[in-house]
């Protein structure tokens, strides 16, 4: 039984790899016509945290963050970003804060202010808390 | 005003309960004891206090009381501790005599409650147990029974159903589950309804699995049709049609997690814990809930910080620093938040006349060693859902 779901797992992977490969092309067209909001939508939408595959997780994570470097206007942003994004969302700014980058952690911690303002503290809470759907 | 009575009874306040008649409060000042507080001519005065030197020297609680309940009907309190030990305590002339119930836990029990008819009691343990007791005529006794399996944490906090099988639990494992608790010779056949019909003591009916962190405070709204509980992902859920397919919803929510709840109405549920502030939530025609207001007055929002809670200190230095190099003194570190709990609110309970399910009044106690009552009267924007 153990098996055949590792063999499912390692499929879905290669599924969930690809589709992240195709996000990433619309991004970096997206980037180029100078729509980062859209960008970063892209990016966070179908984000796999389901999954329990690191490569997954790291893959999807370097499509969020090249979105979330092109972010100059953080109110803009969030302005235009629906509410559901934003539990999803600060778990990124977690996982950006936890590379140590400098650059990474300044984007990060900006953004991270104006979503706690906008989103409380639960937001900050259900990212934390959650031990299993993490990015 | 929807605070129409704060009472600085402790330093900090684990559990409180109500007499029947709502004249005296139990609470626990955060250790062994349990003091009993009378109003009387406008003023609380302390009338009894269930602890060792009173009684008999080895038999009360040695460790904090983690739960009181006080049964409306009969009359009598049962306390549960962390010495793993419950207590039920009967009212003989002016004195409360306890009577040990020997729960068989090895770890600490968190939580109590009487069903409600009173025959039974369950204790929720961290010994991922959960005890129902019983009394047995012949030997003069309160006996334990325990269902062991399927909490893999400790129980955080147990609920009735108004038919007096059904257990809802909570664990710190996330789950919610819900137990028929049918013990022969004490339950009869017909009071038997819906589905727990064919199950013996212990089965478990359902699981729900909808949290991923602990999760609390878990409560049967009055029919029994509807169950909450929150997470302590600052999520509250609700469940309707429990059973093999039971209908979930689940309401994220901006502020703090919360610790308990309480339906004031099939529509209505409080819900208090860290933020420090009741939330109201309600179910509009569509039975769909979301969360309303906060009951308090809103928090002064000082011009320190901008979020008014406890982390506010915190986050006030952290921002503060990282934006204009501030020392800490920008942020006053021991202002009022302006609500009337000043700390973490862990018991909510109705204060409800008998005869009617709408529940207008209740009680709150937290970690600042306060009991609010509070009134839903006159709250014309909640009075729909009541």
């Amino acid at each position: 039984m153990a098996s055949t779901e590792g063999f499912v797992e390692a499929d879905n992977a290669e599924a969930i790899i690809t589709r992240i490969e195709h996000k990433s092309r619309k991004i970096e067209s997206l980037l180029k016509q100078s729509k980062p909001v859209e960008a970063l939508k892209t990016a966070l939408e179908g984000s796999p945290p389901k999954t329990r595959d690191e490569r997954c997780k790291s893959a999807n994570w370097i499509v969020v963050h090249r979105a979330l470097m092109a972010i100059k206007d953080v109110e803009g942003l969030l302005s235009s970003l629906d509410a559901e994004y934003y539990d999803i969302l600060m778990k990124y700014l977690y996982r950006g804060l936890s590379t140590g980058d400098r650059p990474t952690c300044d984007q990060c911690l900006r953004i991270h202010e104006k979503l706690t303002e906008r989103a409380g503290l639960g937001c900050i809470l259900r990212c934390l808390a959650d031990t299993v759907n993490t990015v | 005003m929807t605070a129409i009575a704060v009472n600085q009874f402790a330093q900090c306040i684990t559990c409180h309960a109500w007499s029947p008649d709502h004249s005296m409060v139990a609470f626990c000042p955060n250790n062994n004891e349990v003091h009993i507080y009378r109003l009387s001519q406008d003023k609380w005065e302390k009338v009894h206090v269930l602890e060792k030197f009173l009684h008999f020297v080895l038999k009360q609680h040695d460790q904090i009381v983690s739960g009181i309940d006080w049964s409306p009907r009969s009359n009598r309190i049962v306390t549960a501790s962390h010495d793993r030990n419950s207590y039920v305590w009967n009212l003989e002339g002016s004195e409360w005599v306890p009577t040990l119930v020997i729960l068989r836990l090895n770890r600490a029990a968190l939580c109590v409650q009487w069903s409600p008819k009173e025959n039974k009691f369950a204790v929720g343990s961290g010994a991922k147990t959960v005890c129902v007791c019983y009394y047995e005529q012949e030997n003069n006794w309160w006996v334990s029974k325990l269902i062991r399996k399927r909490h893999d944490s400790s129980v955080t906090s147990v609920a009735w159903h108004p038919n007096n099988i059904l257990l809802a639990t909570t664990s710190a494992d996330g789950k919610c589950r819900i137990f028929s608790t049918f013990i022969k010779g004490v339950d009869t056949k017909d009071s038997r309804t819906g589905p727990s019909s064919d199950s013996k003591f212990g089965e478990q009916i359902v699981q729900l699995d909808l949290s991923f962190s602990w999760a609390f405070g878990v409560k049967w709204s009055p029919s029994g049709n509807t169950l909450a509980y929150v997470g302590h992902n600052s999520m509250i859920y609700f469940v309707d049609e429990i059973g093999p397919s039971p209908l979930a919803q689940n309401v994220a929510f901006r502020d703090l997690p919360l610790r308990d709840v309480l339906f004031v109405s099939e529509r209505m549920v409080i819900g208090v814990g860290f933020d420090c502030n009741p939330m109201v939530f309600a179910a509009d025609e569509r039975g769909i809930w979301s969360f309303i207001r906060f009951l308090g007055e809103r928090k002064t929002i000082s011009s320190g910080s901008k979020y008014g809670s406890q982390f506010s200190e915190a986050f006030g230095k952290l921002y503060g620093q990282s934006k204009h190099g501030l020392s800490n003194d920008a942020v006053e570190p021991s202002r009022s938040r302006g609500g009337i709990h000043d700390n973490c609110i862990n018991c909510i309970l109705p204060l409800s006349q008998s005869g009617i399910s709408t529940v207008m009044r209740f009680s709150t106690s937290g970690l600042d060693g306060k009991v609010v009552i509070w009134d839903l009267e006159n709250q014309a924007d909640l009075s729909e859902y009541l």
